[in-house]
């Protein structure tokens, strides 16, 4: 009977599609989050947006910097 | 006494008999000082049927004090299967492992000589027991035989040496025996090894070697002319040598090897399903006396490795000593380095090895990474063996390193929010 092996949670094969792919979100949200920034006036902002957009961003780009930093060698 | 190589190999076939009144579970081995230093293993196993049926049942061997040996003498005990009553015998095979007892004569050789050893034993079997009859055979790598003890009688055909039969011999006896002969074999020993693995739970176990080899043998005198090397290959530098064959796990990757001075490219990879070989050239042969310094690397997938227990542990599963072949490691430090997170590591070794545990901070580390250091000396071939360390881990905590990562571009965000809010102009 052989032992349960562990393996990783997402496939090794995929960390290098995963991580482009969340980087790519994280940076198109990145953007809205300055466009937001450069087009509405200071007084017509809403920061409950602004933190939505850029918890939401970081959390993708978070991600997407460990899927990449898995795919280029460095396993943390 | 296999002499072929420098790790002197040694098979005991011991018939014993009980000739008691009460009925005995152990089996004494006794072995001299000399010898005990550079004991490297002792194995024994119970056989039963002849030739091709031969079957070995393993049995447990330790290390025993028994006060009534010459002084000095140094004692191991083997535990029998079952005891052994009055009158009646039990084959044995014992194996065990000397390391540094050829002692190169002489000691020092030039480029175009041979090597030549001496290797000291006795020709009667050491032991607590009276012994009936004892015939000791030796085997050297080559004919080449300097010299050798005779005490009667003594017989030498082509590479083997026989010594024996003897009768009747009582307890702790010994007749020393000197052999000089010549073993051009390559004597690598590597003074240090550390050896570091690192499991990642995203897919990964790195290990990282550093060596430290040096060539064990006759030490070299005298220029080193790289022409005559090269051009007559058989006459010269025939006890040193260059290639080097480590073997890994299957399925390896990234494997590296370099020393202090930068990338080593003199080396081949060789892989197939059930095992890697890397066959490996330090940059300049070595002779006597000569030592190299280089760090080999590799990773190796999860699932291979990392298992768990049916108590909910997880363990990994490694095979302890060093890949290289034919070598005698003086000090072997493994590092088995778990991830952040990690509680109540414990290691299970088939046998003796001195551990404790180290805290190692890496990528994305808050609080460290535990490490099981586990130190041996005298390490050969044989140790080779699978070991597990044990270790408890809650998933939940690799969402840490991600959720490290987007905490630290989050307040990237709220740094930038706030200063797009702040309002510094002085005129209102």
């Amino acid at each position: 009977m052989a032992p349960k092996a562990i393996t990783s949670p997402v496939p090794d094969s995929l960390y290098p599609t995963l991580s482009v792919l969340t980087l790519a979100i994280g940076l198109v949200l990145t953007a809205s989050f300055f466009i937001y920034e450069a087009t509405t006036s200071r007084k017509t902002r809403s920061l409950a947006q602004e933190l939505t957009t850029g918890a939401v961003a970081s959390v993708f780009l978070g991600f997407g910097s460990l899927f990449l930093l898995i795919a280029c060698g460095v396993y943390v | 006494i296999d002499l072929t190589s420098h790790i002197i190999k040694v098979y005991l076939t011991l018939k014993v008999e009980n000739l008691g009144t009460s009925p005995a579970s152990e089996v004494h081995l006794a072995f001299s000082p000399a010898e005990a230093e550079h004991l490297a293993i002792v194995k024994a196993a119970a056989t039963s049927g002849k030739r091709k049926k031969k079957t070995y049942i393993p049995l447990d061997v330790k290390s025993a004090e028994l006060p009534d040996g010459p002084n000095g003498t140094k004692f191991f005990t083997v535990t029998l299967l079952t005891p052994l009553n009055k009158g009646e015998t039990a084959t044995l095979e014992v194996l065990y492992i000397l390391t540094h007892s050829l002692e190169p004569f002489p000691v020092e050789i030039t480029q175009s000589e041979s090597q030549l050893v001496y290797f000291r034993d006795s020709a009667i079997l050491l032991s607590p027991y009276h012994v009936k009859e004892q015939t000791t055979f030796i085997k050297t790598p080559s004919t080449r035989v300097e010299s050798f003890t005779v005490v009667d009688p003594a017989k030498r055909a082509g590479t083997e040496l026989k010594y024996g039969p003897y009768e009747d011999q009582p307890p702790y006896s010994y007749s020393p025996v000197l052999v000089h002969f010549e073993n051009n074999n390559p004597f690598a020993v590597v003074e240090e090894l550390e050896r570091e693995i690192e499991i990642s739970h995203w897919g990964n176990v790195q290990v990282t070697e550093r060596y430290r080899l040096v060539h064990a043998g006759a030490r070299h005198k005298g220029a080193f002319s790289r022409v005559e090397y090269q051009t007559r290959p058989d006459a010269t530098g025939v006890s040193s040598f260059k290639h080097l064959l480590a073997k890994l796990p299957p399925r390896v990757h990234s494997v590296y090897y370099r020393d202090e001075i930068g990338n080593v490219s003199t080396s081949n990879l060789r892989t197939d399903y059930r095992k890697s070989e890397l066959e490996f050239q330090p940059r300049y042969p070595l002779f006597g006396g000569w030592k190299s310094t280089f760090v080999i690397g590799y990773g190796l997938p999860l699932q291979d490795f990392l298992f768990e227990s049916p108590d909910g542990r997880r363990y990994l599963n490694f095979t302890f000593g060093c890949p290289l072949t034919q070598t005698v490691v003086d000090k072997l430090i493994l590092k088995v380095v778990l991830p952040e997170g990690s509680k109540d590591p414990t290691a299970v070794i088939p046998f003796q090895v001195d551990q404790h545990l180290e805290i190692k901070y890496s990528y994305l580390d808050v609080i460290g990474r535990t490490v099981v250091v586990l130190e041996k000396s005298n390490v050969v071939p044989e140790h080779n063996v699978p070991f597990q360390v044990y270790y408890t881990f809650n998933p939940i905590f690799m969402l840490a390193e991600p959720l490290m990562l987007s905490i630290a571009i989050f307040l990237f965000f709220v740094a930038s929010v706030s200063y797009l809010h702040a309002d510094l102009s002085i005129r209102k």
